[in-house]
């Protein structure tokens, strides 16, 4: 049984990782575990923090330790601290030694996933038995190298055995949005819709969820009002920003807004896809346009 | 006796009148509330303070009523488990409570010397009944009519009646007023008179006082107990009562009292530690029994059955008033026993037939005590019947031929004896207790020997042929009556009764809680426990023992397998099976005929023989399935029987496994489709040498490594071929090596090392292999020499290894494991079977192993089985679920996972649109078609256009955590699943423009924003330009906006000119004359009539200011002629009349002719005359001189004017 699917005690603190309320995680009382799945909360827990941005202090927490999960969460941390070399350095090694272990699995796939090392990590995940995260790992990959075929028959694959798992049916959203057509669309906006108005589970990532569906489905002003929900939390999810700005551009809003939006982005998250797929555009425009020029100069 | 608590002195008891629950009150203050059948206290209710000494159950509701010695009734729900309510009034103890039957009434009788009536639903005092002039002790309602009798201390008996109770308070609701009046005299009446109650019958009689008074059920009869140690029988008619007759024999006290429910019975309990039964009819004591210590204090009857309760000092005995099992004896097709009334019946089960009485026994042994046994003679049609009474005595009564009614025995022997049974045709044995004898007599009833029992023995049972089963409390002895001896002896203890077997091979012994099967040399063959009480027990032809207990039929094979055949609503002694149905006799005695489903136990028994047809047939014609036989089956060890029952997947795979099917463990392994099932399956499959399916397995698991050890194990060269192709399409050189060591494959192996760059082991690897050549070529490319190089020896070059047995071509011959007798017959009719199975075996092996083109044979083997994919993988678009590594076919892409194309390539593929190719993010392609469509050059100015259309193309969805948000692309088509339909979500559709920004741009003219003005309607160019829009119509719409925004833009160009060069102070007549010029070609463009208005009405002022009359006239011509606002066209008029009286001449002559029709060309600002050269905008058609052709467009900034250009797309058809 995957410890992170059902109604095990560990459903809550699974939820709010999956629907990335770190904070929760984070505030989860571990107190009353078993044991084994106080382990497997506190390895949830490291990765909340790195995901928080505090590598740095998982990776100090977790200095000392030398089995192969704490290693390869302290590969994740690494990455996300700024030295993705390092991190991949780890993650290959434990990929190769402890290709078994569910933790490492995961944590390098991700790190593997994450510096574009897709048939490694795909490889790695592959192994899995029966865990929901590594389904949604390869998913993710799949769809990130455009095999939406593959992600598909993986979520197929996966809804067999955990078919009311939250992860299943975010990965399905996921595929769903990517494959189109109205009637996916809006099944993958009741996900998030749901999820958003769970009372306990807001968290940004389903709106921005319920957001990206709806602006999807050509609801703008529905989507609008989602993202302004989301943007309006304490501490703005990144791709709310992100996807604001193309709702934004979707809806032909002024130049100067759409820059606010990007100057924004720009300052929580320098790296995101978004500016850096700009910034690549943005040169092959030039590129492109310096071949033409009039015949005649005015 | 049935039950017995333990506690401290009970006063009260209750017997749920369905339920086999006990109320016990106790003289603790607690009240307990107890499961008889099961001797498990379920409850304690505590809130009494001190003794509590009434009790009673509701007959219907889920209530109970208790009173105690703090004065207070209450009222409890036992579903909820507390009390409801307290009933406060009574002002000393309160003796008894009861339940009215029908009404909602409670009765209690106190030592204030009252008896009251309460309504329990409202929760009120309904009556008091003063008289008594003592505590009153007891009061009961009377169970049909509207009396109520009482006892007390005042040594009385009263009768009340309450038939005006009833009245008043099941009185209609709506009263006329003179009901009203009568209720209200009532009232009165009540207060003086009690006409509620009313006093009926006074008894006395008693010389002490009265502890107990009760109504016969159905006769006018009322018994009452005394502490004058007597009880007393009354009887009353409708005027009078008077006192029946007295029983004596208590010799203390007499607590309590009561009729039998059913039987001309009194019993009473007292002081003196005795329950006492008496004879209603002749009030003579049949039955006392005492207990040693304790005092009785209280009885109670269950309203249904034969169950009484007494409590004492120290608790609660249950206990039955009489045998309730009938003496019976079966033979072959016909029942012996003795029915209640004491007559001897038979019954046929061929027929379902009851005989008339064949005999009575109405004088044997006591009146009240049935015989216990019965015990028939076949050869002599005698029976021999057991009665406890008299310490013990046997009757041998010849039966009648026929059946004449009850008539009373003629012949008959009797003597003493507690046991008696038939051992032969003319011999029975005849067991005394007190003297442990067993004495043989013949049918004249004379011992012919007799011999000792065990010391202990309490019984004796028929043993077999020629031997009798001696039964002690630990023990059962066989004894042979011929020889003297004993034969056998088990430990068993407490056996009751003994069950035989049809065929006579085993036996059943019966204890309270355990049935014990033993053989007939009493070897213990199986035994098995009850919680509940085992009543009877008896064989099935087959062999399975059913057994009764209090509430179930069970059953029993010889193993000890037992199960739950039905659940009984009463209690029946079981007697014989036949097929479905069950016979039996019910407590009253009375044959009974009950169905059961046999197929469980039958089903279970054939397995246990193997008895497969039989198996075959019970699955055939009954819906045996369920959860509970196939974890049966599994349990037992036959998982591939419950492999025929079992669909969920999971279950069947594991039973396969289990049962080492491998076809089936495949088949379900291909449906569950996960990773751990694929993996159990080829550990499996490698146990049973089925190589087959092991490969298959790794193909599906992708475990390269294994799968070329698999290959090389069985010597399939071929596909280690394929293997080490796969593994150099992986880039996979630690496979690649392997496979090439496998393959012996030297060159394969030199050929990487050198791909990898380690020349030294490329080297070493030719050189130990004697390939000088090739060594040279290394030498050559790394730029060494021979002699500069050292050297370890080199070794032998490795030998490939050597397939010696083409192990792959077949799987081993695997032991027939999976066909078992079972399935053969579940597969095929019997018979046939074999013949199907003997070619299907051969199809299946010879094939493979007799063609000598082994590969093409297989391919062909793997093309049937449905994995081979050579056309699958890499486009995987039929949606066929194989992804099995492709072993056959290396030269496809063997990483199924590499990348596919975006959703941005497939719009650029789908659409020729420009617009679309800049949201695909391929802007060369777009600008090549704006440059062919358009002879767009200059793209500067597009860059926001194009970003803006590129950013709204693909949304952030975030997933996993530590991973980017997944990229998904905005579509227009948001309906379209057709991957070869999608298309991009352009923004700022033409509706957006033509509205919002079009209006924008005509705000910024109306309020002479005109450098806003000129951005706007460049913008709306822009957006156009890069653009797609829905419709034929709406590509003219397009256009026509175009033009508009051309235009608006040249107009507004053209006025920033001129005020510019107004602001430049060029007042110079060259610099005014220009400006004259633009002010008047201002007026040109084709702008709305409205604006046109405001560029006229600047023109002519500014005309006018300077003294261009000519121009100003006709500049407020044109603006009286348009019409329009007032104040517009009172200002023209006034400027026509200055205008016309200051001579309409221009002061300075400017190139401007008013009735001419000329455009301006958006460069230079000079008019282009109809008929004279010019070029235009390929996009927006703005008009130029000549000598523009070339340059970039003024208007749009983007194309090249006078290029030759397509015209610009904005609508496919059928896109």
């Amino acid at each position: 049984m995957d410890p992170f699917s059902g109604e095990g005690e560990l459903l809550n603190i699974t939820t709010a990782f999956y629907t990335h309320a770190y904070p929760a995680v984070l505030d989860f009382d571990t107190s009353a575990l078993s044991p084994e799945n106080k382990k497997t909360a506190q390895l949830l827990k490291y990765r909340a923090q790195i995901a928080l941005g505090q590598a740095s202090a998982v990776l100090s927490s977790l200095k000392s330790s030398q089995d192969a999960a704490s290693r390869s969460i302290a590969a994740l941390a690494q990455q996300a601290s700024g030295d993705p070399s390092s991190a991949l350095e780890t993650a290959t090694s434990l990929s190769e030694s402890d290709p078994e272990d569910p933790i490492v699995q995961i944590c390098t796939g991700t790190v593997l996933a994450a510096a574009g090392e897709y048939a490694q990590a795909i490889d790695l995940l592959n192994k899995h038995q029966g865990s929901l995260e590594a389904v949604a790992l390869l998913v993710q990959i799949h769809l990130t190298q455009n095999r939406t075929d593959l992600a598909v028959k993986e979520v197929a694959a996966a809804k067999r055995w955990a078919q009311d798992s939250l992860l299943i049916n975010l990965a399905e959203a996921w595929t769903n949005i990517r494959e189109g057509g109205s009637e996916k669309y809006q099944s993958a906006f009741y996900v998030y819709e749901e999820l958003a108005s769970t009372p306990g589970t807001t968290s940004p990532t389903a709106l921005v969820g319920q957001a990206v569906a709806e602006l999807h489905l050509s609801r703008t002003e529905e989507a609008e009002a989602a993202l302004q929900q989301a943007m309006e939390s304490e501490n703005v999810d990144v791709q709310a920003i992100a996807n604001s700005v193309v709702l934004a551009s979707v809806m032909g809003k002024k130049g100067d807004v759409v820059q606010g939006l990007l100057k924004q982005l720009q300052e929580k998250d320098g790296h995101h896809a978004l500016l850096k797929d700009l910034a690549e555009k943005s040169q092959s425009f030039d590129t492109a346009a310096a071949k033409y020029s009039a015949k005649v100069a005015a | 006796m049935q039950f017995e608590s333990k506690s401290s002195r009970a006063k009260g008891l209750a017997f749920h009148p369905k339920r086999p629950w006990i109320l016990v009150s106790l003289h603790s203050s607690t009240i307990q509330l107890w499961d008889y059948r099961m001797g498990t206290l379920i409850d304690r209710f505590e809130e009494h303070d001190g003794p509590v000494r009434g009790i009673d159950f509701h007959k219907t509701q889920p209530l109970f009523v208790s009173g105690g010695d703090d004065y207070k009734i209450k009222v409890w729900s036992y579903q909820t488990r507390r009390c409801l309510f307290t009933l406060n009034g009574h002002l000393d103890y309160v003796r008894t409570v009861f339940f009215h039957h029908e009404l909602p009434w409670i009765l209690s009788a106190s030592d204030d010397q009252t008896i009251r009536i309460w309504n329990w639903q409202n929760r009120s005092l309904i009556c008091t009944m003063t008289g008594h002039n003592h505590y009153a002790m007891c009061a009961q309602f009377h169970p049909k009519e509207d009396l109520i009798v009482s006892a007390s201390l005042d040594q009385s008996v009263r009768v009340w009646d309450i038939s005006g109770l009833r009245k008043k308070h099941s009185a209609p609701t709506s009263l006329s007023f003179e009901d009203q009046m009568a209720r209200a005299n009532q009232q009165q009446a009540d207060m003086f008179g009690n006409t509620d109650a009313v006093v009926k019958f006074v008894l006395e009689g008693h010389d002490r006082g009265v502890n107990w008074v009760a109504f016969h059920p159905t006769l006018p009869l009322i018994v009452s107990a005394g502490d004058d140690r007597l009880v007393k029988l009354w009887r009353m008619s409708e005027t009078k009562a008077w006192e029946v007759d007295t029983c004596r024999g208590h010799f203390q006290n007499v607590s309590a009292c009561l009729f039998h429910p059913h039987q001309d019975l009194i019993l009473s309990v007292g002081e003196d530690k005795t329950i006492r039964v008496w004879d209603l009819n002749k009030r003579t004591s049949v039955q006392s029994f005492k207990r040693e210590n304790d005092r009785f204090w209280v009885i109670a009857a269950h309203p249904e059955i034969n169950l009484f309760a007494a409590g004492h000092d120290n608790g609660v005995m249950v206990f039955k008033l009489e045998r309730e099992r009938p003496a019976f004896s079966v033979y072959q097709n016909q029942l012996f026993y003795v029915t209640k009334d004491k007559h001897v019946r038979s019954y046929d089960f061929g027929k379902n037939v009851e005989s008339p009485s064949l005999l009575s026994l109405r004088k044997f042994g006591s009146n009240w005590v049935p015989p216990r046994t019965l015990s028939y003679n076949p050869a002599e049609r005698s029976i021999l019947v057991t009665s406890p009474t008299d310490n013990g005595t046997y009757e041998l009564i010849a039966l009648p031929r026929d059946a004449t009614g009850a008539t009373d025995p003629t012949d008959l022997k009797r003597g003493s004896g507690n046991a008696a049974v038939f051992v032969a045709r003319n011999r029975f044995a005849v067991f005394t207790a007190s003297t442990q004898l067993v004495e043989i007599k013949d049918l004249s009833n004379s011992t012919t020997k007799s011999f000792k029992a065990p010391s202990g023995t309490t019984d004796i049972t028929y043993g077999g042929p020629g031997c009798l089963l001696l039964i002690t409390p630990t023990n059962v002895v066989l004894y042979d009556i011929q020889q003297k001896k004993q034969l056998a002896e088990l430990a068993v203890t407490g056996v009751k009764y003994v069950s035989w077997s049809n065929d006579g091979l085993y036996a059943a012994l019966l204890s309270k809680h355990n049935v014990t099967i033993v053989n007939k040399s009493l070897e213990q063959v199986s035994t098995l426990h009850e919680t509940i009480r085992i009543k009877s027990a008896t064989w099935d032809d087959s062999g399975v023992l059913l057994y009764s207990t209090l509430n179930h039929i069970k059953y029993s094979l010889l193993n000890g397998d037992n199960g739950i055949v039905r659940t009984l609503d009463q209690t029946v002694y079981l007697i014989k099976v036949k097929g479905r149905n069950v016979y039996c006799l019910d407590r009253a005695a009375k044959p009974k005929v009950l169905s059961v489903d046999p197929t469980e136990y039958r089903f279970k028994l054939a397995l246990v023989k193997r008895n497969y047809d039989e198996m075959l047939q019970i699955i055939k014609t009954s819906s045996l399935v369920g959860q509970s036989i196939i974890s049966y089956l599994q349990k037992k060890g036959y998982p591939e029987i419950a492999l025929q029952f079992v669909q969920d997947p999971q279950t069947r795979f594991e039973l396969a496994i289990e049962c080492g099917n491998l076809e089936v463990a495949t088949e379900m392994a291909k449906e569950l489709d996960r990773p751990k099932i694929w993996t159990r399956l080829g550990s499996e499959a490698l146990i049973h040498g089925n190589h087959q399916t092991v490969e298959m397995v790794y193909q599906k698991l992708r475990n390269f490594d294994k799968l070329s050890f698999l290959y090389l194990c069985t010597g399939d060269e071929e596909k280690l071929t394929r293997m080490s192709k796969i593994a150099e399409h992986r880039g996979d050189f630690v496979s690649r090596f392997q496979n090439a060591l496998y393959l012996g494959d030297v060159e394969s192996r030199i050929q990487m090392f050198k791909e990898i760059d380690l020349y030294p082991l490329a080297y070493l690897t030719a050189k130990t292999h004697g390939l000088t050549e090739e060594c040279a070529s290394i030498l050559e490319l790394c730029g060494l020499t021979e002699d500069q190089i050292s050297m370890p020896e080199p070794g032998d070059g490795l030998t490939k290894p050597n397939v010696i047995v083409p192990t792959y071509k077949a799987n081993w011959p695997v032991k027939e494991a999976s066909h078992s007798s079972f399935e053969k017959a579940l597969l095929g009719e019997v018979g046939a079977a074999d013949e199907d199975a003997g070619p299907d075996l051969l199809n299946e092996d010879i094939p493979v192993a007799t063609d000598g083109n082994g590969l093409a044979a297989e391919d062909d083997a793997d093309v049937v089985e449905g994995w081979d994919m050579g056309d699958d993988l890499g486009i995987d678009t039929t949606g066929n679920d194989s992804d099995f590594v492709n072993v056959d076919n290396p030269d496809a892409p063997a990483e199924a996972a590499g990348p596919g194309s975006s959703e941005a390539d497939l719009w650029a593929r789908n659409s020729p649109l420009a617009a679309d190719h800049v949201a695909a993010g391929s802007f060369e392609s777009a600008m090549q078609l704006l440059n062919r469509q358009i002879g767009a050059v200059q793209f500067e100015p597009l860059k926001p256009r194009f970003l803006e259309i590129y950013q709204a193309s693909k949304t952030y969805l975030p997933a996993n955590t530590g991973l980017p948000p997944i990229v998904n692309y905005v579509r227009r088509t948001i309906d379209e699943t057709d991957s070869r339909k999608l298309l991009p979500c352009i923004p700022k559709s033409l509706d957006t423009l033509a509205t919002v920004d079009l209006q924008e741009g005509y705000a910024a003219m109306r309020t002479n924003k005109l450098e806003s003005g000129v951005v706007t309607f460049r913008n709306i160019l822009h957006s156009l330009l890069v653009n797609v829009v829905s419709s034929e119509a709406q590509v003219d719409e397009a256009k026509a906006l175009i033009a508009k925004s051309m235009e608006y833009t040249l107009a507004m160009s053209i006025e920033l000119e001129r005020r510019q060069l107004a602001a430049a102070g060029s007042d110079s007549e060259e610099g005014l004359k220009r400006q004259l010029e633009l002010s008047a070609y201002f007026t040109m463009p084709k702008l709305d009539v409205s604006h046109r208005q405001l560029a006229l009405m600047a023109a002519m002022k500014l005309a006018f200011s300077q003294k261009q009359f000519s121009s100003a006239l006709s500049f407020a011509n044109r603006v009286l002629a348009n019409g329009g606002a007032s104040k517009l066209v009172e200002q023209a008029k006034k400027v026509k009349q200055q205008a016309e009286r200051s001579g309409s001449s221009d002061k300075i002559d400017i190139e401007y002719d008013p009735f001419a029709d000329f455009d301006v060309c958006a460069a230079s600002y000079t008019p282009i005359y109809t008929g004279a050269q010019s070029v235009s905008c390929p996009f927006d058609g703005s008009k130029y001189h000549s000598q523009y052709k070339g340059q970039v467009c003024r208007i749009c900034q983007v194309c090249e004017v006078g290029a030759a250009a397509s015209g610009l797309r904005l609508w496919v058809k059928g896109l």
